[in-house]
């Protein structure tokens, strides 16, 4: 093992420290680049991919389907006014993975390749594609933003999608 | 996990073990069956929480990792109860070096990899992301049943080690020792983890690859630690006891009662550790050659083998004077004894 005093100097500390904290009346998640705070009551930033009834792209106003229609009521709770953001699926995984928006839906399934562009939350509901594959749906939200991960991820599991 | 055999365990090769040891021996395989139960079990468990924690990912790496030495243990003490046959005269005890060996390599490999790992996370600025996760009904943070995995399979092992560490002294069993070893810093690991995690959770998102480097740091240091042991042993460095901090005295005391015998002028041993017991060789010079008669010389061995359960493999050499090339840093002109 190491050295053990250099471990628990580092374990024993940091426990204390992190337990401090949680009594301190901080909640646990946190996010590092504070997403959920500045969403809540200001702009979330959304970015829509078409993908048949999931998302449609009208040529004129709002994005419809299954995921916008979601999109909006989760920021209904948060009180937040939605800004669409169109763009191709790698797009849309840089503009997350540089902070330049808040979440993307486009009928992402869960083994959707921009792992490590975005985070992805727990699948809300599942499909089978022609093929007979099952698919878990997903939305994308950026890397290491917990709290607001764990909030959507609580709204989505509370949801009842009808396809 | 049948103990059959156990009639069997009473030996390794040809060395019949005393009453102490084949006890030991008996409790040593159940405990390593009982560590392969628990690490199954908590290996699953914490497969299932495992999510995008690099220190979870180490720590459960550990975990895989720990099934090593249990089984290497399990497999030698199999083959080390082969007798000596004409193409193995020196009997199967070196199977415990290998399995030691391939413990401490792969601990290196993993501990390495790990620390590049969690490395370029680090670097990368990596941001760790946890998630909800949906049980009962309700969905909460993930990262709640991570850290709850990591203090439910803290505690076990570190009694495991404990207990292991005695029976290691006792069966003189290197492999077993590490083992117990490793067991014994578990927890530091399991708390290094849901520190990592926790700090996840109140937005440090360097925290868990800081203690995933942790973890890995001491996956290596493991790993060199029992390199350093394995090979010692196989390239045959004298002797030392089962922790490797000490030569073992047991060649003293060969030479010591020797030394004391009224037929003998001079002598001096050299030891080797074949696993778990030891080969000797014993060069003596006797003080005139018509008294170094066949049976003192068988009697002198006797009782050497009676000293230690782990003497069985000896030879006593009569020789005019000690062979230095035999004996280094060992004879200084002789003159230092009788």
């Amino acid at each position: 093992m190491l050295p053990s005093m250099l471990k628990m100097g580092a374990v024993i500390p940091g426990l204390v420290l992190l337990l401090g904290l949680t009594s301190c009346g901080i909640t646990i998640p946190q996010d590092p680049e504070g997403t959920l705070e500045k969403v809540s009551g200001g702009i979330l930033r959304v970015g829509v991919s078409e993908n048949e009834q999931w998302v449609q792209l009208p040529p004129t106003g709002d994005p419809q389907g299954i995921e916008p229609g979601l999109v909006e009521k989760f920021a209904d709770t948060l009180d937040a006014t939605i800004e669409w953001v169109p763009g191709a699926e790698h797009e849309l995984a840089s503009d997350l993975f540089h902070g330049e928006l808040d979440m993307a839906i486009g009928g992402f399934g869960a083994d959707t390749p921009w792992v490590k562009e975005a985070g992805i939350t727990r699948p809300y509901t599942e499909t089978t594609d022609e093929r007979g594959k099952p698919i878990k749906h997903v939305m994308l939200v950026p890397l290491g933003e917990n709290a607001f991960l764990l909030e959507l991820d609580q709204f989505l599991q509370a949801q009842e999608v009808e396809l | 996990m049948s103990t059959t055999g156990e009639k069997n365990t009473a030996r390794f090769g040809h060395t019949e073990l005393p009453e102490e040891q084949q006890q030991a021996l008996r409790k040593a395989i159940k405990w390593e069956w009982i560590t392969i139960i628990f690490l199954a079990v908590s290996t699953f468990l914490v497969y299932l929480v495992l999510g995008n924690s690099q220190a979870m990912k180490a720590a459960w790496i550990e975990d895989l990792l720990s099934f090593l030495p249990p089984i290497s243990f399990l497999v030698a003490t199999r083959v080390i109860r082969r007798r000596p046959s004409e193409s193995h005269p020196y009997g199967y005890h070196r199977a415990v070096g290998v399995a030691h060996l391939v413990a401490a390599v792969a601990l290196v490999v993993m501990g390495a990899y790990l620390i590049v790992d969690s490395g370029i996370g680090l670097v990368t600025a990596e941001h760790p992301t946890i998630g909800g996760v949906t049980l009962f009904g309700s969905t909460f943070w993930l990262g709640w049943l991570m850290v709850l995995a990591m203090l439910l399979t803290a505690g076990p092992p570190v009694v495991l080690g404990i207990i292991k560490m005695k029976l290691a002294r006792t069966l003189h069993d290197k492999v077993l020792y590490a083992d117990a070893d490793m067991n014994k810093a578990d927890w530091m690991t399991a708390l290094s983890a849901a520190v990592g995690v926790l700090g996840i959770g109140v937005g440090l998102w360097w925290a868990d690859s800081v203690a995933a480097l942790l973890i890995s740091t001491s996956i290596l240091h493991d790993g060199l630690k029992n390199l350093r042991g394995a090979i010692g042993g196989l390239t045959d460095t004298r002797a030392r006891t089962y922790d490797d901090s000490e030569p073992d005295p047991v060649g003293d005391r060969i030479d010591s009662y020797l030394r004391s015998l009224g037929w003998v002028r001079e002598a001096r041993s050299r030891v080797r550790d074949e696993g778990h017991v030891f080969h000797v060789e014993s060069f003596v010079v006797p003080r005139t050659w018509p008294r170094a008669t066949l049976r003192r010389i068988e009697k002198a061995r006797d009782a050497c083998v009676d000293m230690d359960w782990k003497v069985q493999d000896m030879v006593i050499v009569p020789v005019a004077e000690l062979p230095e090339e035999f004996l280094p840093g060992m004879t200084r002109g002789g003159s230092e004894y009788r």
